[in-house]
């Protein structure tokens, strides 16, 4: 999985990016923000995108042609 | 939605001397503010981080951060300023970090799009990313307060960026990558998950995946121990300490681009590469003016108006104190 997932990295560059951005931009940030747990709660409101993001990342995996 | 777009232009076809002067220009433009921002700082009245007291239009009493805080956190940041907010180090640390994200998403664009297609989205989102924020940064730094609007109260329709290692006018570099990132992905991601919807469709996905993740990211960052930007009060619809207007932009600046981005093969065929280049990035830069009139006039005067005629006169918060 992660050969085939590496010979053809380039096609999941943008769930990587962006992936990459929820996770420094958002879930990292929001633990450095202290005395308020609600900010962290409040990331469930991004799950509809991330799961999106995530059945876009499976599509494009099981599109990939077999090695 | 690749397979379209590449049917229709060549894969490998370069941007051409219009994109070659377009970047250019871009670079130039980064250069200058930059230094104009962090060496001359007076000349676009920018905010001194260190000392929050000299704050303008708005006052520090006027931002929505200020309603955000504790008594303490007030005393606080008046003591010692915006937090990091001398940092330039980690300013820059963050600026390359936005240029590897979005360095994936060109790259990305350029395999499936071609050079030219990639290049457009890449200068296009600085454009209307950069020039929309700096647009909202700057009436609402010189014009801001001149008006009451109610609910709301004064009405300064600005916010400003406090960090940033580069800048393109008075938009950082990592906010313009991170809405070419975000922008770009979530259109893919769209057509991806709906291969069967059309363009409107994607677009409007694209716009609300986006909007999804910047409703958690935008509290975060504008927290009272990050205060990576700071919105001034002004609008009737507060969402966890940020006017709800910032996410309509959002959506309504993705859905645009995306929708326009798109016709660029439909333009070269009309215009040439060079025309369809020229028109786009026009487009773009009547778009962000529009994009701001729009909200202006339907979110604030339209909207707000007919709150008040039913009664509201405070601004509303969720949740309130936040």
């Amino acid at each position: 999985m992660w050969r085939k997932i590496w010979k053809h990295k380039v096609e999941f560059y943008p769930y990587f990016s962006i992936y990459l951005f929820w996770f420094v931009g958002s879930f990292l940030s929001s633990l450095r923000v202290q005395n308020r747990p609600g900010i962290v709660t409040l990331g469930l409101i991004t799950i509809p995108s991330i799961l999106l993001i995530t059945i876009a990342f499976v599509k494009t995996y099981k599109e990939l042609p077999a090695d | 939605m690749a397979n379209d777009v590449r049917n229709r232009t060549g894969k490998n076809a370069t941007g051409g001397a219009f994109i070659t002067w377009a970047y250019v220009f871009l670079y130039l433009i980064i250069g200058i503010s930059t230094y104009i921002h962090h060496v001359h700082p007076w000349i676009l009245s920018v905010p001194d981080n260190r000392n929050v007291a000299s704050w303008q239009h708005p006052a520090f009493e006027e931002t929505a951060i200020y309603d955000r805080m504790t008594e303490e956190e007030r005393r606080q940041v008046l003591k010692e300023g915006v937090p990091q907010g001398g940092d330039l180090t980690a300013q820059f640390a963050t600026d390359l970090f936005m240029i590897i994200v979005s360095w994936f998403c060109f790259i990305h664009a350029r395999a499936n799009f071609g050079s030219w297609m990639a290049s457009c989205f890449f200068i296009g989102s600085f454009i209307f990313t950069g020039l929309e924020e700096s647009i909202w940064i700057l009436t609402g730094r010189y014009l801001g307060g001149l008006l009451e609007h109610n609910p709301g109260g004064t009405f300064f329709g600005t916010y400003w960026f406090s960090k940033g290692g580069f800048w393109f006018f008075e938009t950082p570099l990592v906010a313009c990558l991170g809405w070419f990132a975000i922008a770009y992905s979530c259109v893919w991601v769209a057509g991806k998950v709906f291969p069967r919807m059309g363009l409107w469709g994607r677009a409007v996905v694209g716009g609300l995946i986006a909007m999804g993740t910047d409703l958690w990211a935008d509290p975060v960052a504008t927290s009272p121990e990050l205060m990576n930007w700071v919105w001034a009060k002004g609008d009737f619809f507060l969402f966890f300490g940020i006017p709800f207007y910032n996410f309509i932009g959002w959506f309504l600046l993705i859905f645009l681009f995306a929708v326009i981005w798109e016709k660029l093969p439909d333009m070269e065929r009309k215009w040439g590469r060079t025309g369809s280049s020229a028109l786009f990035l026009t487009v773009c830069t009547s778009g962000t003016v529009l994009v701001a009139l729009f909200i202006y006039v339907v979110w604030f005067l339209v909207s707000g108006g007919i709150l008040h005629q039913f009664g509201l006169e405070t601004v509303v918060q969720i949740p309130k104190g936040w």
